[in-house]
């Protein structure tokens, strides 16, 4: 009871920051878009085409739409979520407000555990309602309903989690909005893009097999973001998934930063 | 029954510079909170007094020492359920109205929704925030959160309320309103920690209080006997002649209020007796002498200047 009022706190603070109902108006938009696109198609154009290509191109049409949703939604949490959620835990542990929520009987622990799972939660939901509502209008329109592209609400939440329990430890121990912000930010958009495609990128004008070593090491360590978005698709599109491998080390990575997270939490003075 | 008890508690701080070194919030403290009591604990800023709530509370951790809170250890957090607190400059979510927040909080500790409910509106009326328990508190004034903050200390019906200086920033008129409140707290049986720099507020809602500075315990008792009859005596008599006037100023240091009054510090018995024969042998009528009580402020400024 304690620990969901802690968990669905999440959403209120969520709710009353400007920028996460951006999120959702623009999620919105997005669905609104599809309707209009699909409406607008059905009279001319696309479905004659559709019709003219038979099932299998109705089919990859859909998928094809599909694919682009998982960056698109991808990009709008990285710019909506991140920054709404980097606030949590700095206003957490503004004074006068951690020392009432200490008093609570709660552990410290799940403090931390409520934090993780609301926000988590909030990503989930929202993209439930932004992935599911435009796999409703595909599939309604074009009669394919293809199933995969739901999987895609699950993978892109557990994107976001990874890199929200890194944004908690930051938060823990700096306590600021700013800092989680650009860490976070640099490291989906810079770092593990860079990371993943370090072959083509690193390796094709650096031989020295040290700095490979150390690319390769900070690669296999931090999250990738990038490859879980990559085996999101693969599963769309029918295509075999390489190795899982970057689904695991990521969620190894969450582990270690949530636990990592919860012992400072647990012996810092407040 | 010992509610709180602490046993030599030390907190040491790490500087805030390298130059110096840790910072001492408490050293050796020991003291013990009874049953149905409100006990005060004075002290200057920066003494000690919000750390030690705090270690109680276990938001902050002590460096040694043993705190029992209802004879058991503050390891198992499980007391914090029957504990009610108002931080030192506390802050509430700002997106919240006075109800929500209550609300939140009543759950945070524990109490169920319908309990919850029930006691928001029983506090909201107490603490006399009635009308404006829809109202976002980020337009609340500071006396208004300092109210919904004692609504919010009292909700979980605690058997120990910790109040961090809650008359800070409230007016003369909310002040004593918030000491009726503590009144009727403790006729319902209550217990009270209050923390304080404001004496005569302690003064005058405190059965017992403990006096820290620099993070030592200084004094401790009851409010009656701390301030207990002091050694200055004032005398009402007949009219004092001028030249006499000046060698009660000069030699005997009294402080002359009217030419029938004036006040005269005795440190023994003897010494008192004598001046009154002196007075007697100049023909002086003593109409009257009054010993007078300490008051809690000239017994801190006595404890505390001592110690600077
Ligand atoms: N988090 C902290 N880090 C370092 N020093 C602190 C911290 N909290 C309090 N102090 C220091 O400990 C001493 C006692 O502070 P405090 O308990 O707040 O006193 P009071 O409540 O009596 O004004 C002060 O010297 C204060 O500067
Ligand atoms: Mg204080």
């Amino acid at each position: 009871m304690i620990f969901l009022t802690l968990v669905l706190s999440t959403f209120r603070e969520a709710i009353a920051k400007k920028i996460f109902i951006g999120f959702f108006a623009i999620s919105t938009l997005i669905i609104l878009i599809f309707l209009f696109l699909i409406n607008v198609d059905s009279i001319e154009g696309m479905v004659d085409l559709m019709e003219s290509s038979g099932q299998e191109g109705v089919k990859n049409l859909v998928i094809g739409f599909q694919v682009a949703m998982i960056d698109i939604s991808y990009l709008l949490i990285i710019t909506f979520c991140f920054i709404s959620v980097s606030s949590f835990i700095p206003s957490m542990l503004e004074k006068g407000n951690i020392d009432l929520l200490l008093s609570k009987p709660i552990s410290r622990s799940n403090i931390i555990l409520a934090k993780f799972i609301g926000g988590v939660l909030l990503i989930f939901v929202s993209l439930v309602y932004l992935i599911g509502f435009v796999w409703l209008i595909l599939s309604s329109k074009s009669g394919f309903w293809h199933v995969p592209f739901l999987y895609s609400i699950f993978w892109l939440t557990l994107s976001f989690a990874v890199i929200y329990s890194l944004i908690i430890l930051i938060g823990l121990f700096s306590q600021s909005t700013i800092l989680s912000i650009i860490i976070s930010l640099f490291l989906v958009f810079i770092v593990c893009p860079v990371l993943a495609a370090r072959e083509m990128v690193i390796f094709s004008f650096i031989e020295n097999a040290s700095v490979r070593f150390v690319v390769n090491f900070l690669y296999y360590i931090l999250p990738k973001t990038s490859d879980i978005n990559k085996i999101s698709s693969d599963i769309i599109t029918g295509q075999p998934v390489v190795s899982y491998m970057p689904v695991y080390s990521s969620v190894l990575f969450m582990l270690v930063m949530l636990s990592v997270s919860i012992y400072i939490f647990r012996k810092k003075d407040y | 029954m010992s509610i709180i008890s602490t046993k030599n508690l030390n907190k040491d701080y790490p500087s805030r510079n390298f130059a110096e070194k840790k910072i001492t919030a408490l050293s050796n403290f020991s003291f013990d909170v009874q049953d149905s009591e409100i006990f005060g604990l004075l002290g200057p800023n920066g003494a000690g007094k919000t750390t030690l709530i705090k270690i109680i509370l276990g938001i902050t951790f002590p460096t040694s020492g043993e705190v029992k809170v209802f004879d058991k250890d503050i390891s198992d957090y499980t007391y914090k359920r029957k504990v009610g607190y108002l931080p030192e400059n506390h802050k509430f979510p700002n997106y919240l109205t006075g109800e929500q927040t209550l609300h939140y909080f009543g759950k945070l500790s524990g109490l169920p929704a319908n309990e919850v409910k029930k006691k928001t509106n029983e506090y909201l009326s107490l603490t006399g925030m009635e009308k404006w328990r829809k109202t976002k508190i980020k337009k609340y004034s500071k006396g208004m959160l300092q109210r919904l903050g004692l609504a919010q200390a009292l909700l979980n019906n605690p058997e120990i309320i910790f109040l961090d200086e809650p008359t800070d920033g409230v007016d003369p008129i909310g002040r004593k309103e918030i000491r009726d409140l503590l009144k009727e707290l403790k006729l319902r049986g209550r217990t009270i920690f209050l923390n304080s720099h404001l004496l005569s507020e302690v003064e005058l809602v405190c059965d017992r209080i403990a006096i820290l500075n620099k993070g030592s315990l200084v004094k401790s008792g009851r409010v009656d006997d701390i301030t207990a009859l002091s050694n200055n005596y004032i005398f009402h008599t007949s009219d004092i002649p001028d030249d006499f006037i000046n060698t009660l100023l000069s030699e005997y240091k009294a402080v002359i209020k009217s030419k029938n009054e004036f006040q005269f510090n005795a440190n023994t018995v003897t010494e008192l007796n004598d001046f009154i024969d002196y007075l007697r042998n100049r023909k002086i009528l003593i109409h009257g002498i009054v010993r007078e009580k300490d008051t809690l402020e000239n017994m801190f400024i006595s404890l505390i200047g001592s110690q600077n």
